[in-house]
């Protein structure tokens, strides 16, 4: 019915090969693109700035977290000291008198550099003992940044961020800011969506599927993880960069703690280990359901006129909002992600009920 | 005393796998499932022994019969007590422990400690090989020893159905030729049914009763052993042809498998 697939041919390879071969995923895909792009002319400014705009830079924070767990396997619970190398290095470039598009490369690099190096020490071990340690990467990275006050200025200190600026051009307004963070989510999205069609794609999750089986083709597992770990640490930075001057538009180190971390992995697997879309929905749930519950349950209470105390109330939405990610993963172990694909593979099989 | 009627399996919700497959195994009999690869005899054994759902797998349709009591609602594990035991294709023993450990792994549905030594005795006299690496670690068991030790570790159950999955795989011929050997004697002298799944047509065909020729997810033929020994078809797709050729009747087209269809 929607993504009717009769009398759809590809005639030449670049057809066939191409990212949507079915034009109902293109169109829908127009769409959504149309509507985020145009989201500055018909959302207020509180839905752009604290809604639409943390969504888009805490899904690119996924998708880069998603390259590394997802696709090669490997947990690391430090993603926000990743950010926050990243948010600095990039802020003190800036302040350096490099432009923008500079400092975020350094911002990147300086976060794919640390990241990596962590990364190498951390890969002797794998699993549950990788988590640990990229836990330690986390307390480490926080405790430095706290304690040398020429990267944060002292542990109570906020650092300004610089005016955004596009090849020199300031950019003060909030559509701006939003499309400038729309465009790194965009690029982000298409590097990850042909990371799976090329080598270095697979050779990620033959790594993660069966490491030993991965050597035993050619594809060496240490140095694929070390990769792994250097473009989703420089992801990962370029968007802790944005994050500062986007968003937050001064930094301080409590927002780059291990919670931050914690609930970038929360994103990952809510949305879908290994997937794009899953990263938009799990950066999505993870951010905004507390959000809506919260109102929901507010202008419950008030409209059925009871009388709660507020302590109850705060607690309330936060119940909800486990449940929700339980429930959800019960449902579908495999993610938000899954549920789309399985709601999707049922109207490519309708009017049957199998393929085969 | 194992019945399957009409069953479908869909995979991931959209894919269907096995197209309505019936079969019958009698209480001490010996059945095997024939056919090429992929054609859904390992997923009618998983139908059975319950182990679909971690591939998101589902029987969707028809019934799953046990002495005449539709089981496909239990787990896996209560289907072992029912008396229903798979052993897997590539065997998965528990590496780190041995395979003494691993026999006794497999003994949780029963109490008392003297039924189990009588029961490790037993298996131990079925794989005499395995009695010289009781203490070794199951890891590091040759391949061979491995596939004794996972048949043996469901012989701990006391099953009244085993099902086997490949038992051949990868072994060498005399090897297989004892294994082989094992079931039948089992099977003889326990009375237990034997489910058999083998690529090794001519191997199975020697220690079975009745066979099932399983195609594309649907039973395309079926038969007593030596009927289906003797069928020219099952002689040209599955044990590698009649023999010699006579050349002054050599047919000019390759026989093809026309109950596809």
């Amino acid at each position: 019915m929607l993504y009717r697939l009769a009398g759809i041919r590809h005639t030449t390879y670049r057809s066939a090969r191409q990212l949507f071969p079915i034009p109902f995923d293109r169109k829908l895909l127009g769409f959504v693109i149309l509507l985020g792009v145009a989201a500055p002319f018909y959302l207020s400014p509180l839905h752009l700035n604290s809604y639409l705009l943390p969504w888009v830079i805490w899904t690119t924070a996924a998708l880069g977290l998603n390259l590394l767990m997802g696709w090669a396997g490997q947990v690391h619970l430090g993603y926000a000291a990743v950010m926050a190398i990243g948010a600095y290095a990039a802020i003190h470039a800036t302040r350096f008198g490099l432009p923008l598009e500079a400092a975020l490369l350094v911002g990147g690099l300086a976060s794919s550099v640390i990241g990596l190096a962590f990364g190498a020490a951390a890969l002797r071990v794998k699993g549950l003992y990788l988590a640990v340690t990229t836990l330690a990467m986390q307390s480490i990275v926080d405790w430095t940044i706290v304690h040398v006050p020429a990267i944060s200025g002292g542990s109570q200190a906020t650092l300004q961020a610089p005016t955004l600026r596009l090849f020199g051009l300031p950019i003060e307004t909030d559509a701006g800011r939003y499309w400038y963070a729309l465009g790194l989510c965009a690029i982000v999205t298409v590097f990850l969506l042909n990371v799976s069609r090329t080598s270095f794609g697979r050779a990620l999750v033959a790594v993660r599927e069966k490491d030993f089986a991965a050597a035993i083709i050619g594809v060496s597992p240490f140095k694929f993880k070390l990769l792994a770990f250097w473009c989703s640490s420089f992801i990962g930075g370029v968007t802790g960069a944005i994050l500062a001057f986007c968003y937050y538009r001064a930094i301080t180190p409590e927002q780059f703690h291990l919670e931050v971390s914690i609930q970038v992995v929360a994103m990952v697997i809510v949305g879908g280990l290994g997937s794009v879309l899953g990263s938009y929905f799990g950066a999505g749930l993870v951010l905004l359901a507390p959000i809506f519950l919260n109102n929901w349950v507010a202008s419950l209470a008030s409209a059925l006129n009871l009388s709660l105390q507020t302590d109850v109330l705060s607690q309330i939405p936060l119940v909800l909002y486990g449940g929700l990610i339980v429930g959800f993963l019960l449902f579908e172990p495999l993610g938000l992600a899954k549920i789309y694909d399985n709601v999707r593979n049922y109207f490519l099989v309708w009017p049957f009920r199998h393929a085969r | 005393m194992l019945k399957l009627e009409n069953i479908e399996v869909v995979y991931d919700h959209v894919f269907l796998a096995i197209k309505g497959i019936s079969l019958e195994v009698a209480e001490g009999g010996a059945v095997a499932l024939l056919g090429s690869n992929g054609a859904g005899k390992s997923t009618t054994l998983k139908a059975i022994s319950g182990l679909l759902a971690p591939e998101r797998g589902e029987v969707t349709r028809g019934e799953v019969l046990f002495k005449g009591r539709d089981f496909k609602r239990l787990s896996a594990p209560e289907r072992v007590r029912l008396g229903i035991v798979h052993v897997l294709e590539g065997r998965h023993v528990f590496g780190h422990l041995t395979p003494l450990e691993n026999l006794i792994a497999a003994t949780s549905m029963h109490r008392s400690r003297a039924k189990i030594d009588g029961l490790v005795e037993k298996v131990l006299t079925y794989f005499p090989r395995l009695k010289q690496r009781i203490n070794a670690k199951a890891g590091y068991l040759s391949g061979g020893e491995q596939q004794m030790l996972a048949i043996g570790r469901a012989l701990m159950t006391e099953p009244k159905l085993l099902m086997l999955d490949e038992p051949s795989l990868g072994l060498a011929p005399l090897l297989v030729e004892e294994i082989f050997e094992i079931i039948a004697r089992v099977n003889r002298e326990t009375r237990m049914s034997v489910l058999l799944v083998e690529q090794n047509a001519t191997a199975a065909l020697s220690i079975v009763e009745h066979a099932y020729l399983i195609e594309n997810g649907r039973i395309v033929m079926s038969g007593s052993a030596d009927t289906m020994r003797s069928n020219p078809d099952v002689q040209e797709f599955y044990l590698g042809g009649a023999g010699r050729v006579d050349y002054r009747n050599v047919k000019h087209y390759r026989r093809r498998k026309r109950w596809l269809a």
